[in-house]
Protein backbone atom coordinates (compact mmCIF):
# COMPACT_ATOMS: atom_id res chain seq x y z
CA UNK A 1 0.00 0.00 0.00
CA UNK A 2 1.03 3.62 -0.33
CA UNK A 3 3.96 4.41 1.88
CA UNK A 4 4.30 8.17 1.52
CA UNK A 5 3.67 10.19 4.65
CA UNK A 6 0.27 11.68 5.11
CA UNK A 7 0.32 15.22 6.27
CA UNK A 8 -2.59 17.63 6.30
CA UNK A 9 -2.64 19.57 3.09
CA UNK A 10 -0.68 16.96 1.15
CA UNK A 11 -3.85 15.17 0.11
CA UNK A 12 -5.28 17.95 -1.99
CA UNK A 13 -6.49 15.49 -4.57
CA UNK A 14 -10.20 15.14 -3.97
CA UNK A 15 -12.77 13.58 -6.27
CA UNK A 16 -15.55 16.11 -5.94
CA UNK A 17 -18.73 16.30 -8.01
CA UNK A 18 -19.72 19.91 -8.51
CA UNK A 19 -23.25 20.46 -7.21
CA UNK A 20 -25.22 23.09 -5.33
CA UNK A 21 -24.27 21.31 -2.09
CA UNK A 22 -20.73 20.18 -2.92
CA UNK A 23 -19.15 22.66 -0.53
CA UNK A 24 -21.83 22.42 2.15
CA UNK A 25 -21.29 20.76 5.52
CA UNK A 26 -24.95 19.60 5.46
CA UNK A 27 -25.22 20.82 9.03
CA UNK A 28 -26.02 24.34 7.93
CA UNK A 29 -29.66 24.80 7.06
CA UNK A 30 -29.34 27.28 4.22
CA UNK A 31 -29.08 26.02 0.71
CA UNK A 32 -29.02 28.05 -2.47
CA UNK A 33 -31.50 25.66 -4.05
CA UNK A 34 -34.91 26.98 -5.02
CA UNK A 35 -36.95 24.24 -3.37
CA UNK A 36 -40.40 23.72 -4.83
CA UNK A 37 -41.71 20.46 -3.31
CA UNK A 38 -43.87 18.10 -5.30
CA UNK A 39 -46.70 15.97 -3.87
CA UNK A 40 -45.90 12.28 -4.33
CA UNK A 41 -49.38 10.72 -4.04
CA UNK A 42 -51.69 13.36 -2.56
CA UNK A 43 -54.95 11.44 -3.16
CA UNK A 44 -54.09 8.45 -0.97
CA UNK A 45 -56.13 8.09 2.23
CA UNK A 46 -53.68 7.26 4.99
CA UNK A 47 -55.64 5.52 7.75
CA UNK A 48 -54.32 4.30 11.05
CA UNK A 49 -56.13 1.38 12.67
CA UNK A 50 -55.53 1.58 16.43
CA UNK A 51 -53.87 -1.30 18.28
CA UNK A 52 -55.24 -1.17 21.81
CA UNK A 53 -58.33 0.73 20.69
CA UNK A 54 -59.39 -1.46 17.73
CA UNK A 55 -57.31 -4.60 17.11
CA UNK A 56 -57.27 -5.71 20.77
CA UNK A 57 -61.08 -5.65 20.76
CA UNK A 58 -61.10 -8.43 18.20
CA UNK A 59 -64.06 -9.30 16.00
CA UNK A 60 -66.61 -6.89 17.50
CA UNK A 61 -64.54 -3.83 16.54
CA UNK A 62 -62.57 -5.08 13.55
CA UNK A 63 -65.26 -6.78 11.43
CA UNK A 64 -67.53 -3.72 11.05
CA UNK A 65 -64.47 -1.63 10.14
CA UNK A 66 -63.42 -4.18 7.53
CA UNK A 67 -66.86 -3.76 5.94
CA UNK A 68 -66.44 0.01 5.80
CA UNK A 69 -62.95 -0.37 4.36
CA UNK A 70 -64.14 -2.73 1.62
CA UNK A 71 -67.03 -0.39 0.76
CA UNK A 72 -64.64 2.56 0.58
CA UNK A 73 -62.35 0.62 -1.72
CA UNK A 74 -65.32 -0.06 -4.04
CA UNK A 75 -65.84 3.70 -4.18
CA UNK A 76 -62.30 3.95 -5.53
CA UNK A 77 -60.67 5.39 -2.45
CA UNK A 78 -56.97 4.58 -2.41
CA UNK A 79 -56.55 3.37 1.16
CA UNK A 80 -53.23 2.82 2.88
CA UNK A 81 -53.94 1.04 6.18
CA UNK A 82 -51.35 1.26 8.95
CA UNK A 83 -51.72 -0.70 12.17
CA UNK A 84 -50.98 0.22 15.76
CA UNK A 85 -49.53 -2.11 18.40
CA UNK A 86 -51.63 -2.31 21.55
CA UNK A 87 -51.35 -4.39 24.66
CA UNK A 88 -48.61 -6.73 23.46
CA UNK A 89 -46.47 -3.69 22.66
CA UNK A 90 -47.18 -2.37 26.16
CA UNK A 91 -46.21 -5.74 27.60
CA UNK A 92 -42.85 -5.80 25.81
CA UNK A 93 -42.19 -2.13 26.70
CA UNK A 94 -42.89 -3.03 30.34
CA UNK A 95 -40.45 -5.96 30.34
CA UNK A 96 -37.86 -4.02 28.31
CA UNK A 97 -38.07 -1.12 30.76
CA UNK A 98 -37.84 -3.52 33.69
CA UNK A 99 -34.56 -4.81 32.18
CA UNK A 100 -33.38 -1.19 31.72
CA UNK A 101 -32.99 -1.61 27.97
CA UNK A 102 -32.23 1.45 25.80
CA UNK A 103 -35.10 3.18 24.02
CA UNK A 104 -33.77 2.00 20.64
CA UNK A 105 -34.06 -1.61 21.74
CA UNK A 106 -37.62 -0.98 22.95
CA UNK A 107 -38.47 0.63 19.60
CA UNK A 108 -37.09 -2.39 17.74
CA UNK A 109 -39.02 -4.77 20.00
CA UNK A 110 -42.20 -2.70 19.76
CA UNK A 111 -42.00 -2.96 15.98
CA UNK A 112 -42.95 -6.63 15.93
CA UNK A 113 -46.45 -6.16 17.30
CA UNK A 114 -47.97 -3.72 14.76
CA UNK A 115 -46.55 -5.95 12.02
CA UNK A 116 -48.53 -8.85 13.49
CA UNK A 117 -51.64 -6.68 13.58
CA UNK A 118 -51.09 -5.66 9.95
CA UNK A 119 -50.82 -9.34 9.00
CA UNK A 120 -54.07 -10.13 10.84
CA UNK A 121 -55.88 -7.32 9.07
CA UNK A 122 -54.46 -8.45 5.74
CA UNK A 123 -55.85 -11.96 6.26
CA UNK A 124 -59.30 -10.46 6.83
CA UNK A 125 -58.99 -8.26 3.75
CA UNK A 126 -57.24 -10.75 1.47
CA UNK A 127 -60.34 -11.70 -0.51
CA UNK A 128 -61.03 -8.00 -1.05
CA UNK A 129 -57.51 -7.23 -2.26
CA UNK A 130 -55.70 -6.67 1.05
CA UNK A 131 -51.91 -7.02 0.68
CA UNK A 132 -49.41 -6.94 3.53
CA UNK A 133 -46.51 -4.66 2.65
CA UNK A 134 -43.15 -3.89 4.21
CA UNK A 135 -41.40 -0.53 4.32
CA UNK A 136 -39.40 -1.57 1.27
CA UNK A 137 -42.63 -2.00 -0.69
CA UNK A 138 -43.63 1.61 -0.15
CA UNK A 139 -42.48 2.53 -3.64
CA UNK A 140 -44.89 -0.06 -5.08
CA UNK A 141 -47.97 1.72 -3.72
CA UNK A 142 -48.97 2.94 -7.23
CA UNK A 143 -49.01 -0.67 -8.40
CA UNK A 144 -51.20 -1.84 -5.51
CA UNK A 145 -53.67 0.98 -6.05
CA UNK A 146 -53.78 0.54 -9.80
CA UNK A 147 -54.77 -3.11 -9.48
CA UNK A 148 -57.36 -2.28 -6.83
CA UNK A 149 -55.53 -3.59 -3.77
CA UNK A 150 -55.68 -2.37 -0.18
CA UNK A 151 -52.09 -2.21 1.15
CA UNK A 152 -51.77 -2.93 4.88
CA UNK A 153 -48.58 -2.17 6.78
CA UNK A 154 -47.19 -1.41 10.20
CA UNK A 155 -47.67 2.09 11.51
CA UNK A 156 -44.28 1.99 13.20
CA UNK A 157 -41.62 4.12 11.50
CA UNK A 158 -38.45 2.17 10.68
CA UNK A 159 -36.23 4.04 13.18
CA UNK A 160 -35.89 0.98 15.43
CA UNK A 161 -32.50 0.88 17.14
CA UNK A 162 -31.89 4.43 15.87
CA UNK A 163 -34.81 5.84 17.90
CA UNK A 164 -33.53 8.69 20.08
CA UNK A 165 -33.35 8.20 23.83
CA UNK A 166 -36.51 9.50 25.52
CA UNK A 167 -36.08 12.19 28.14
CA UNK A 168 -37.48 11.12 31.50
CA UNK A 169 -38.54 7.67 30.36
CA UNK A 170 -37.86 4.81 27.99
CA UNK A 171 -40.94 4.48 25.78
CA UNK A 172 -40.02 5.45 22.19
CA UNK A 173 -41.42 8.85 21.22
CA UNK A 174 -41.97 7.80 17.62
CA UNK A 175 -44.50 5.02 17.63
CA UNK A 176 -47.30 4.12 15.26
CA UNK A 177 -49.10 7.51 15.31
CA UNK A 178 -45.83 9.18 14.33
CA UNK A 179 -45.13 6.65 11.59
CA UNK A 180 -48.60 7.09 10.10
CA UNK A 181 -48.29 10.87 10.19
CA UNK A 182 -44.86 10.70 8.52
CA UNK A 183 -46.22 8.38 5.81
CA UNK A 184 -48.87 10.99 5.01
CA UNK A 185 -46.28 13.77 5.10
CA UNK A 186 -44.02 11.97 2.62
CA UNK A 187 -46.90 11.10 0.29
CA UNK A 188 -48.07 14.71 0.29
CA UNK A 189 -51.44 13.81 1.84
CA UNK A 190 -53.12 16.76 3.53
CA UNK A 191 -55.02 14.88 6.24
CA UNK A 192 -54.13 11.68 8.10
CA UNK A 193 -57.02 9.71 9.65
CA UNK A 194 -56.59 7.94 12.99
CA UNK A 195 -59.23 5.37 13.89
CA UNK A 196 -59.39 4.93 17.67
CA UNK A 197 -62.05 4.07 20.26
CA UNK A 198 -62.96 7.56 21.45
CA UNK A 199 -64.99 10.26 19.71
CA UNK A 200 -61.78 12.23 19.29
CA UNK A 201 -59.59 14.50 21.36
CA UNK A 202 -60.35 15.29 25.02
CA UNK A 203 -58.52 17.45 27.52
CA UNK A 204 -57.77 14.30 29.56
CA UNK A 205 -58.09 10.53 29.10
CA UNK A 206 -61.89 10.05 28.93
CA UNK A 207 -61.46 6.43 30.01
CA UNK A 208 -59.98 7.54 33.33
CA UNK A 209 -61.67 10.93 33.76
CA UNK A 210 -65.41 11.10 32.94
CA UNK A 211 -65.27 14.91 33.32
CA UNK A 212 -62.90 15.22 30.37
CA UNK A 213 -64.09 17.77 27.77
CA UNK A 214 -64.31 16.98 24.07
CA UNK A 215 -62.23 19.20 21.75
CA UNK A 216 -63.58 19.07 18.15
CA UNK A 217 -60.96 21.33 16.57
CA UNK A 218 -57.68 22.80 17.80
CA UNK A 219 -54.34 23.87 16.37
CA UNK A 220 -51.27 21.80 17.13
CA UNK A 221 -49.51 24.80 18.58
CA UNK A 222 -52.38 25.58 20.95
CA UNK A 223 -52.66 21.94 21.99
CA UNK A 224 -48.94 21.80 22.76
CA UNK A 225 -49.23 25.03 24.74
CA UNK A 226 -52.05 23.60 26.85
CA UNK A 227 -49.61 20.93 27.99
CA UNK A 228 -52.35 18.42 28.85
CA UNK A 229 -51.47 15.41 31.02
CA UNK A 230 -52.74 13.09 28.29
CA UNK A 231 -53.64 13.51 24.62
CA UNK A 232 -55.15 11.10 22.11
CA UNK A 233 -52.13 11.11 19.74
CA UNK A 234 -48.41 10.82 20.37
CA UNK A 235 -47.09 14.22 21.38
CA UNK A 236 -44.33 14.14 18.79
CA UNK A 237 -47.00 14.14 16.07
CA UNK A 238 -48.08 17.58 17.32
CA UNK A 239 -44.50 18.82 17.04
CA UNK A 240 -44.18 17.40 13.52
CA UNK A 241 -47.51 18.98 12.60
CA UNK A 242 -46.23 22.46 13.49
CA UNK A 243 -43.47 22.17 10.90
CA UNK A 244 -44.95 19.79 8.31
CA UNK A 245 -44.92 20.82 4.66
CA UNK A 246 -47.75 18.62 3.37
CA UNK A 247 -49.79 16.90 6.06
CA UNK A 248 -51.54 19.78 7.79
CA UNK A 249 -54.33 17.93 9.59
CA UNK A 250 -54.79 14.92 11.82
CA UNK A 251 -58.33 13.61 12.18
CA UNK A 252 -59.27 11.29 15.04
CA UNK A 253 -62.47 9.29 14.69
CA UNK A 254 -64.26 6.64 16.72
CA UNK A 255 -64.00 3.35 14.84
CA UNK A 256 -66.56 1.76 17.16
CA UNK A 257 -69.27 4.07 15.86
CA UNK A 258 -70.61 2.71 12.55
CA UNK A 259 -70.11 5.01 9.59
CA UNK A 260 -67.54 7.33 11.15
CA UNK A 261 -64.63 6.07 9.06
CA UNK A 262 -66.78 6.26 5.93
CA UNK A 263 -67.69 9.87 6.71
CA UNK A 264 -64.09 10.76 7.44
CA UNK A 265 -63.04 9.22 4.12
CA UNK A 266 -65.72 11.33 2.40
CA UNK A 267 -63.96 14.39 3.81
CA UNK A 268 -66.42 15.20 6.58
CA UNK A 269 -65.05 16.91 9.67
CA UNK A 270 -66.24 14.20 12.08
CA UNK A 271 -64.41 13.42 15.29
CA UNK A 272 -61.60 15.82 16.20
CA UNK A 273 -59.24 17.67 13.94
CA UNK A 274 -55.83 18.91 15.00
CA UNK A 275 -54.43 21.28 12.41
CA UNK A 276 -51.27 23.15 11.59
CA UNK A 277 -51.59 26.89 12.30
CA UNK B 1 -47.17 -11.38 33.49
CA UNK B 2 -49.22 -13.90 31.51
CA UNK B 3 -52.79 -13.12 32.62
CA UNK B 4 -55.39 -11.61 30.31
CA UNK B 5 -57.98 -9.00 31.25
CA UNK B 6 -60.93 -8.13 29.00
CA UNK B 7 -63.26 -6.12 31.23
CA UNK B 8 -63.49 -3.08 28.92
CA UNK B 9 -64.01 -4.80 25.57
CA UNK B 10 -60.29 -4.82 24.79
CA UNK B 11 -58.14 -7.80 25.68
CA UNK B 12 -55.14 -6.74 27.75
CA UNK B 13 -52.09 -8.66 28.93
CA UNK B 14 -51.47 -7.86 32.58
CA UNK B 15 -48.38 -5.65 32.78
CA UNK B 16 -47.48 -2.34 34.44
CA UNK B 17 -48.41 -0.55 31.19
CA UNK B 18 -51.70 -2.40 30.69
CA UNK B 19 -54.64 -0.17 29.72
CA UNK B 20 -52.37 2.84 29.98
CA UNK B 21 -52.03 5.67 27.55
CA UNK B 22 -48.38 5.72 26.55
CA UNK B 23 -48.76 9.47 25.98
CA UNK B 24 -49.46 10.09 29.68
CA UNK B 25 -46.47 11.77 31.32
CA UNK B 26 -46.62 9.80 34.56
CA UNK B 27 -46.81 6.54 32.64
CA UNK B 28 -43.73 7.51 30.63
CA UNK B 29 -41.91 8.49 33.82
CA UNK B 30 -42.72 5.09 35.36
CA UNK B 31 -40.43 3.49 32.76
CA UNK B 32 -37.44 5.62 33.70
CA UNK B 33 -34.57 4.44 35.87
CA UNK B 34 -31.14 5.62 36.93
CA UNK B 35 -29.24 3.02 35.01
CA UNK B 36 -29.43 1.47 31.57
CA UNK B 37 -28.20 -1.90 30.43
CA UNK B 38 -24.93 -1.77 28.45
CA UNK B 39 -25.07 -4.17 25.53
CA UNK B 40 -21.50 -3.91 24.15
CA UNK B 41 -19.64 -1.40 26.32
CA UNK B 42 -16.08 -2.28 25.27
CA UNK B 43 -16.54 -1.70 21.55
CA UNK B 44 -15.34 1.56 19.96
CA UNK B 45 -17.09 2.98 16.94
CA UNK B 46 -14.80 4.49 14.30
CA UNK B 47 -16.53 6.67 11.69
CA UNK B 48 -14.70 7.37 8.44
CA UNK B 49 -15.75 10.57 6.69
CA UNK B 50 -17.13 10.37 3.18
CA UNK B 51 -15.98 13.64 1.71
CA UNK B 52 -13.00 13.95 4.03
CA UNK B 53 -11.56 10.45 3.53
CA UNK B 54 -13.27 8.37 0.82
CA UNK B 55 -13.46 11.11 -1.79
CA UNK B 56 -9.67 11.53 -1.59
CA UNK B 57 -9.18 8.11 -3.09
CA UNK B 58 -6.01 6.05 -2.64
CA UNK B 59 -3.99 8.86 -1.14
CA UNK B 60 -6.12 8.90 1.99
CA UNK B 61 -7.72 5.47 1.91
CA UNK B 62 -4.82 3.09 1.40
CA UNK B 63 -2.72 4.25 4.37
CA UNK B 64 -5.83 4.36 6.56
CA UNK B 65 -6.86 0.86 5.48
CA UNK B 66 -3.30 -0.26 6.32
CA UNK B 67 -3.60 1.29 9.74
CA UNK B 68 -7.00 -0.30 10.40
CA UNK B 69 -5.62 -3.69 9.35
CA UNK B 70 -2.64 -3.30 11.70
CA UNK B 71 -4.98 -2.50 14.61
CA UNK B 72 -7.03 -5.62 14.07
CA UNK B 73 -7.22 -7.77 17.14
CA UNK B 74 -5.94 -4.98 19.41
CA UNK B 75 -9.23 -3.14 19.68
CA UNK B 76 -12.84 -4.21 19.46
CA UNK B 77 -14.12 -1.77 16.87
CA UNK B 78 -16.85 -1.25 14.32
CA UNK B 79 -16.09 0.91 11.30
CA UNK B 80 -18.81 3.25 10.04
CA UNK B 81 -18.58 4.89 6.62
CA UNK B 82 -19.93 8.15 5.25
CA UNK B 83 -21.08 8.87 1.71
CA UNK B 84 -19.34 12.12 0.76
CA UNK B 85 -19.71 14.15 -2.40
CA UNK B 86 -22.11 11.70 -4.04
CA UNK B 87 -24.52 12.26 -1.15
CA UNK B 88 -24.32 16.00 -1.70
CA UNK B 89 -24.91 15.55 -5.40
CA UNK B 90 -27.87 13.23 -4.72
CA UNK B 91 -29.39 15.78 -2.38
CA UNK B 92 -28.90 18.74 -4.68
CA UNK B 93 -30.58 16.94 -7.59
CA UNK B 94 -33.35 15.59 -5.34
CA UNK B 95 -34.09 19.04 -3.92
CA UNK B 96 -34.06 20.61 -7.36
CA UNK B 97 -36.66 18.02 -8.37
CA UNK B 98 -38.74 18.99 -5.34
CA UNK B 99 -38.68 15.54 -3.73
CA UNK B 100 -40.00 15.55 -0.16
CA UNK B 101 -37.50 15.38 2.70
CA UNK B 102 -38.33 11.70 3.28
CA UNK B 103 -37.60 11.00 -0.37
CA UNK B 104 -34.18 12.62 -0.03
CA UNK B 105 -33.49 10.59 3.12
CA UNK B 106 -34.46 7.37 1.32
CA UNK B 107 -31.84 7.95 -1.37
CA UNK B 108 -28.62 8.77 0.47
CA UNK B 109 -27.83 5.45 2.18
CA UNK B 110 -26.96 3.85 -1.15
CA UNK B 111 -23.96 6.14 -1.58
CA UNK B 112 -22.62 4.98 1.78
CA UNK B 113 -23.20 1.36 0.91
CA UNK B 114 -20.95 1.88 -2.10
CA UNK B 115 -18.21 3.20 0.20
CA UNK B 116 -18.70 0.24 2.56
CA UNK B 117 -18.12 -2.09 -0.38
CA UNK B 118 -14.99 -0.16 -1.42
CA UNK B 119 -13.51 -0.33 2.06
CA UNK B 120 -14.47 -3.96 2.39
CA UNK B 121 -12.68 -4.75 -0.85
CA UNK B 122 -9.53 -3.15 0.60
CA UNK B 123 -9.81 -4.92 3.94
CA UNK B 124 -11.37 -8.28 3.05
CA UNK B 125 -8.03 -10.10 3.28
CA UNK B 126 -7.72 -8.69 6.81
CA UNK B 127 -11.09 -10.07 7.88
CA UNK B 128 -13.49 -7.25 7.23
CA UNK B 129 -17.18 -7.78 6.63
CA UNK B 130 -19.99 -5.44 5.59
CA UNK B 131 -22.74 -5.48 8.16
CA UNK B 132 -26.40 -5.53 7.23
CA UNK B 133 -28.36 -2.66 8.73
CA UNK B 134 -29.55 -3.77 12.15
CA UNK B 135 -27.68 -7.05 12.31
CA UNK B 136 -26.07 -6.01 15.58
CA UNK B 137 -26.51 -9.46 17.01
CA UNK B 138 -23.85 -10.78 14.62
CA UNK B 139 -21.29 -8.44 16.18
CA UNK B 140 -20.10 -10.80 18.95
CA UNK B 141 -19.35 -13.37 16.25
CA UNK B 142 -17.29 -10.90 14.22
CA UNK B 143 -15.48 -9.28 17.12
CA UNK B 144 -14.62 -12.50 18.93
CA UNK B 145 -13.01 -13.66 15.70
CA UNK B 146 -11.02 -10.44 15.27
CA UNK B 147 -13.00 -9.42 12.23
CA UNK B 148 -13.58 -5.82 11.19
CA UNK B 149 -17.31 -5.10 10.75
CA UNK B 150 -18.15 -2.20 8.42
CA UNK B 151 -21.51 -0.44 8.81
CA UNK B 152 -23.14 2.41 6.96
CA UNK B 153 -23.88 5.56 8.93
CA UNK B 154 -27.16 7.11 7.82
CA UNK B 155 -29.99 6.06 10.15
CA UNK B 156 -32.80 4.08 8.47
CA UNK B 157 -35.38 6.87 8.78
CA UNK B 158 -35.97 6.68 5.02
CA UNK B 159 -39.33 7.97 3.74
CA UNK B 160 -40.28 8.59 7.40
CA UNK B 161 -37.67 11.28 8.03
CA UNK B 162 -39.42 13.82 10.29
CA UNK B 163 -40.05 17.32 8.91
CA UNK B 164 -36.85 19.31 9.64
CA UNK B 165 -36.92 22.42 11.79
CA UNK B 166 -35.29 24.46 9.04
CA UNK B 167 -35.06 23.91 5.33
CA UNK B 168 -35.73 20.75 3.35
CA UNK B 169 -32.56 18.73 4.13
CA UNK B 170 -33.01 15.63 6.34
CA UNK B 171 -31.86 16.48 9.87
CA UNK B 172 -30.81 12.94 10.75
CA UNK B 173 -27.54 12.56 8.93
CA UNK B 174 -24.69 10.12 9.05
CA UNK B 175 -22.94 11.46 12.17
CA UNK B 176 -26.20 11.23 14.07
CA UNK B 177 -26.77 7.72 12.73
CA UNK B 178 -23.34 6.55 13.89
CA UNK B 179 -23.90 8.12 17.29
CA UNK B 180 -27.18 6.24 17.70
CA UNK B 181 -25.54 2.96 16.70
CA UNK B 182 -22.93 3.44 19.46
CA UNK B 183 -25.43 4.70 22.02
CA UNK B 184 -28.01 1.95 21.66
CA UNK B 185 -25.29 -0.70 21.99
CA UNK B 186 -23.92 0.93 25.14
CA UNK B 187 -20.57 1.90 23.60
CA UNK B 188 -18.61 4.58 25.41
CA UNK B 189 -16.41 6.00 22.68
CA UNK B 190 -16.78 7.22 19.13
CA UNK B 191 -13.86 8.33 16.98
CA UNK B 192 -14.74 10.39 13.90
CA UNK B 193 -11.99 10.26 11.28
CA UNK B 194 -12.10 13.41 9.16
CA UNK B 195 -9.59 15.60 7.31
CA UNK B 196 -9.12 18.30 9.94
CA UNK B 197 -7.43 18.22 13.34
CA UNK B 198 -10.79 18.15 15.07
CA UNK B 199 -13.18 20.97 15.93
CA UNK B 200 -12.41 24.58 15.18
CA UNK B 201 -14.12 27.80 16.17
CA UNK B 202 -15.05 28.19 12.48
CA UNK B 203 -14.73 26.05 9.36
CA UNK B 204 -10.92 26.02 8.84
CA UNK B 205 -11.38 25.35 5.12
CA UNK B 206 -13.03 28.73 4.72
CA UNK B 207 -11.54 30.90 7.47
CA UNK B 208 -7.83 31.47 8.11
CA UNK B 209 -8.49 32.74 11.63
CA UNK B 210 -10.20 29.52 12.75
CA UNK B 211 -8.60 28.16 15.92
CA UNK B 212 -8.61 24.50 16.99
CA UNK B 213 -10.46 23.28 20.08
CA UNK B 214 -8.41 20.37 21.49
CA UNK B 215 -10.68 19.65 24.45
CA UNK B 216 -14.22 20.63 25.23
CA UNK B 217 -17.36 19.28 26.84
CA UNK B 218 -20.77 18.54 25.47
CA UNK B 219 -22.29 21.10 27.84
CA UNK B 220 -19.93 23.82 26.59
CA UNK B 221 -20.73 22.99 22.96
CA UNK B 222 -24.48 22.99 23.58
CA UNK B 223 -24.23 26.36 25.32
CA UNK B 224 -22.18 27.91 22.55
CA UNK B 225 -22.51 25.98 19.30
CA UNK B 226 -20.10 27.09 16.53
CA UNK B 227 -21.88 28.32 13.39
CA UNK B 228 -20.21 25.78 11.12
CA UNK B 229 -19.78 22.31 12.51
CA UNK B 230 -17.79 19.32 11.33
CA UNK B 231 -20.50 17.06 12.81
CA UNK B 232 -24.31 16.99 12.54
CA UNK B 233 -26.13 19.19 15.03
CA UNK B 234 -28.61 16.38 15.77
CA UNK B 235 -25.73 14.32 17.16
CA UNK B 236 -25.22 16.75 20.04
CA UNK B 237 -28.88 17.00 21.01
CA UNK B 238 -29.23 13.20 20.96
CA UNK B 239 -25.98 12.82 22.94
CA UNK B 240 -27.39 15.18 25.55
CA UNK B 241 -30.20 12.70 26.15
CA UNK B 242 -28.00 9.61 25.84
CA UNK B 243 -26.60 7.58 28.71
CA UNK B 244 -23.63 5.63 27.39
CA UNK B 245 -21.34 7.55 25.08
CA UNK B 246 -18.84 9.40 27.27
CA UNK B 247 -16.39 10.62 24.68
CA UNK B 248 -16.46 11.73 21.06
CA UNK B 249 -13.06 12.24 19.46
CA UNK B 250 -12.53 13.89 16.08
CA UNK B 251 -9.19 13.18 14.44
CA UNK B 252 -7.37 13.83 11.21
CA UNK B 253 -7.28 10.64 9.18
CA UNK B 254 -4.71 12.13 6.80
CA UNK B 255 -2.19 12.04 9.63
CA UNK B 256 -0.36 8.76 9.93
CA UNK B 257 -0.88 7.03 13.27
CA UNK B 258 -3.65 9.35 14.44
CA UNK B 259 -6.21 6.55 14.59
CA UNK B 260 -3.83 4.23 16.44
CA UNK B 261 -3.09 6.96 18.98
CA UNK B 262 -6.76 7.79 19.44
CA UNK B 263 -7.69 4.13 19.92
CA UNK B 264 -4.88 3.85 22.49
CA UNK B 265 -6.60 6.63 24.44
CA UNK B 266 -4.09 9.36 23.63
CA UNK B 267 -4.88 13.03 23.03
CA UNK B 268 -5.35 13.58 19.32
CA UNK B 269 -7.52 16.08 17.48
CA UNK B 270 -10.48 17.17 19.56
CA UNK B 271 -11.86 15.26 22.52
CA UNK B 272 -15.41 16.11 23.57
CA UNK B 273 -16.43 14.62 26.88
CA UNK B 274 -19.75 14.34 28.60
CA UNK B 275 -19.77 14.66 32.38
CA UNK B 276 -21.66 12.04 34.32
CA UNK B 277 -25.12 13.26 35.12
Amino acid sequence: MADQDRTPGSAERQFTIASALSGATLTTADTSIDYRPIAVMPDVKVVKIGGQSIMDRGRSAVFPLVEEIVAARKQNHHLLLCCGGGTRARHIYAIGSDLEMPTGVLAALGGYVPRQNARMLQMLLARHGGVFILDDDFEKLPLYFNVGCIPVMTGMPPFGYWEKPTKGGRIPENRTDAGVFLSAEFLGVKRAIFVKDEAGLYDDDPKKNPQATFIPRISARELLARDLPDVVVERIVLEYLTRARSCHEVQIVNGLEPGMLTRALAGEDVGSIIYKD
Amino acid sequence: MGKLVADDGRTHIVSPLMQESLVNRSVIASTDSEREFEIMPTVTLVGLGGQSIFDRGREALLPLADEIASLRGQHRMVIGVGGGTRVRHTMSIALDLGLPTGGVAQLVGAMEEANAVLLNALLAKHGSITMQREHFWDLPLYLDNNMIPIAISTPPYHFWEPPPEHGPLPAHGSDFGLFMLAEVLGMQRIIFVKDEDGLYTKDPKQHDDATPIPKTTLAALLADMPEELILDRQLFTAWDRGRHVREVQIINGLKRGALARALAGQDEGTIITKEST
